[in-house]
């Protein structure tokens, strides 16, 4: 299969469940809401050393969010159940409540499980706290010296799909990053997708496990590194120069999927060989997003 | 579930206890046995009537109940209800909602005094649900109330919310004297004018973030219509009543 030029190899992404939440952040304005998520996202590329993995969804208006002012959407994701309570509790507790005029709620009410977060950072409270049932749901109310910081007191938990990916080979390191801008600008804003890492885009693709080293639970990718073409055993092409990848988080398969397919055809442009993906031959993960299915 | 419609036959001429109109007793009632449900009347003191003496009743078994008609004289409707939704088109007595458990109640019109009150006695009044009057109400609203949320479009009438443990109670106009006295912890949310009690002090002027939370519900949920000033404004927190844990307060909306 051929897009404008650039081959679609026959091949899957494989990627893995994890658990999700949405943190809606809002504000006094999008410019704080901005600034509190961008904290709260701040190192949160790969569970691999961050333990979680976290991006702005998408911006809401005020007709989007439970107090009517403007706020952003994150996603947030999580290994394991056990995990995702301590992350949110590390993370707004540092990031959302320290930030002027915020405030925090649940994106996902309709989701099976709830993890505790509120009722765990009302502690800052010092026992001045307060909380307001609102239909059902408890909000907090923690004293703060600026006012008031709300913050609803259980988050909705779903599984989710992590490592959705696909990699860009192209034959200068110009033009994969151009092919893997658009891929992202193309993507960005889908709601229930994310792009965890700087600028959704990703030069340090790993492969499990490490030759050298025993501890190391991911080392570089070296079958798709163009300096060890002639030392390993590469997977890149002739005339491919530059590897690109694109990591995508979802809510589910078709979210994923269906920003796959806008991705990659964006991708595809002058100087882009070929587009790929990383999979660990289906024994990993259970999901797999076959490129040529979704092209299709 | 189609809801259960009561209408009103005639206008209640005598106080008549409609405490048997609970939606979730209904949920189990045929029509026939809703009819024969006992009502006390002051018009027929010696032996009760049935409520479908004084309703036409359309509808069984659900726990969606409308209430057709002037019922001003009527008391205690929905009291010590446990779940389900009654709408009331009209006016309703005394008493309506007392120690609410659970559950929605609406009146369109006007409501008398001990609105979502306690059950005499008893150390709390309303423990859950919501209870909208979009008129005015009389004395003694929500008294007691541990948890919940109460709102009344128009004015109250003296006493509102004294003796609150916690919970909401959210006033559109005028409040009469002696609002909060005695409150614990809970929030009265003032939209109209309020005459703070001595035991309360004014700590500052903020922008409280659950009122466009209570706000917004009241408004999509009952129809209830505020401002956008009203949603995100300022309001002046008056913490009280200082006689007592002093963990209340009174949420005044700052008009200017």
């Amino acid at each position: 299969m051929r897009i404008r030029g650039t081959f679609i190899e026959d091949t899957f992404a494989e990627a893995f469940t994890m658990r999700a939440a949405r943190i809606i952040i809002t504000a006094r304005n999008l410019t704080w809401a901005r600034h509190a998520a961008t904290k709260l996202t701040g190192f949160a590329t790969s569970v691999i050393a961050c333990k979680c993995e976290a991006s702005v969804d998408r911006e809401l208006d005020p007709s989007e969010t439970p107090d009517g002012r403007p706020g952003v959407s994150v996603l947030f994701m999580t290994m394991s159940k056990d995990d995702m309570s301590k992350r949110l509790i590390e993370r707004i507790g540092q990031t959302v409540l320290t930030c002027p005029t915020t405030a925090c709620f649940d994106g996902l009410p309709e989701a099976p499980d709830r993890v505790a977060v509120g009722s765990s950072l009302k502690f800052f409270g010092d026992g001045f706290q307060g909380s307001k049932v609102i239909h059902g749901e408890r909000f907090w109310r923690i004293p703060v010296m600026e006012g008031e910081f709300l913050i609803q007191e259980k988050f909705g938990m779903q599984k989710a799909v992590g490592g959705g990916n696909f990699l860009i080979l192209a034959e200068t390191a110009e033009a994969a990053l151009e092919a893997a801008e658009a891929a992202v600008s193309t993507m960005e804003g889908r709601a229930g997708v994310i792009m965890p890492f700087p600028g959704g885009i990703v030069r340090s693709g790993s492969k499990v496990g490490s030759r050298t080293s025993k501890t190391m639970i991911a080392s570089t990718n070296d079958a798709f590194c163009p300096t060890l073409r002639v030392v390993t055993a590469s997977q890149i092409p002739e005339g491919v120069n530059s590897v690109l990848e694109i990591v995508l988080n979802g809510l589910d398969t078709p979210a994923i999927e269906g920003a796959m397919r806008l991705g990659i055809d964006a991708a595809c442009r002058e100087g882009v060989r070929s587009i790929t993906a990383g999979n660990y031959g289906g024994k990993l993960g259970p999901h797999h997003f076959y490129l040529r299915k979704i092209m299709g | 579930m189609a809801d259960i419609v009561l209408t009103l036959k005639t206008a209640l001429t005598h106080a008549t206890d409609l405490s048997c109109v609970v939606p979730d007793r209904f949920a189990e009632l045929s029509n026939l046995d809703l009819g024969n449900l006992p009502v006390w009347s002051a018009a027929a003191p010696r032996s009760p009537l049935r409520l479908g003496d004084l309703f036409a009743i359309e509808g069984e078994r659900s726990s969606s109940v409308r209430v057709k008609g002037d019922c001003r004289l009527g008391d205690g409707l929905g009291r010590e209800m446990r779940g389900g939704r009654l709408d009331i088109e009209g006016n309703v007595g005394s008493h309506c909602g007392t120690a609410l458990q659970n559950g929605t109640i609406r009146v369109t019109g006007d409501a008398g005094d001990h609105l979502a009150g306690a059950l005499p006695g008893a150390s709390r009044g309303v423990v859950g649900g919501e209870i909208v009057v979009l008129g005015s109400a009389g004395a003694w609203v929500a008294e007691r109330m541990r948890r919940g949320l109460v709102y009344v479009g128009g004015s109250t009438g003296e006493f509102a919310g004294r003796g609150m443990i916690a919970g909401t109670l959210v006033v559109g106009g005028q409040t009469g004297a002696g609002t909060g006295q005695g409150i614990k912890r809970g929030s009265l949310v003032s939209l109209g004018s309020i005459k703070p009690l001595d035991g309360f002090r004014l700590a500052c002027t903020y922008r409280p973030p659950h009122v466009p939370l209570i706000l917004t519900r009241l408004k999509m949920a009952f129809g209830a219509r505020f401002t956008e000033a009203q949603v995100h404004g300022l309001y002046r927190r008056h913490s009280g009543d200082l006689a007592e844990l002093g963990k209340g307060e009174i949420l005044e909306w700052c008009t200017a």
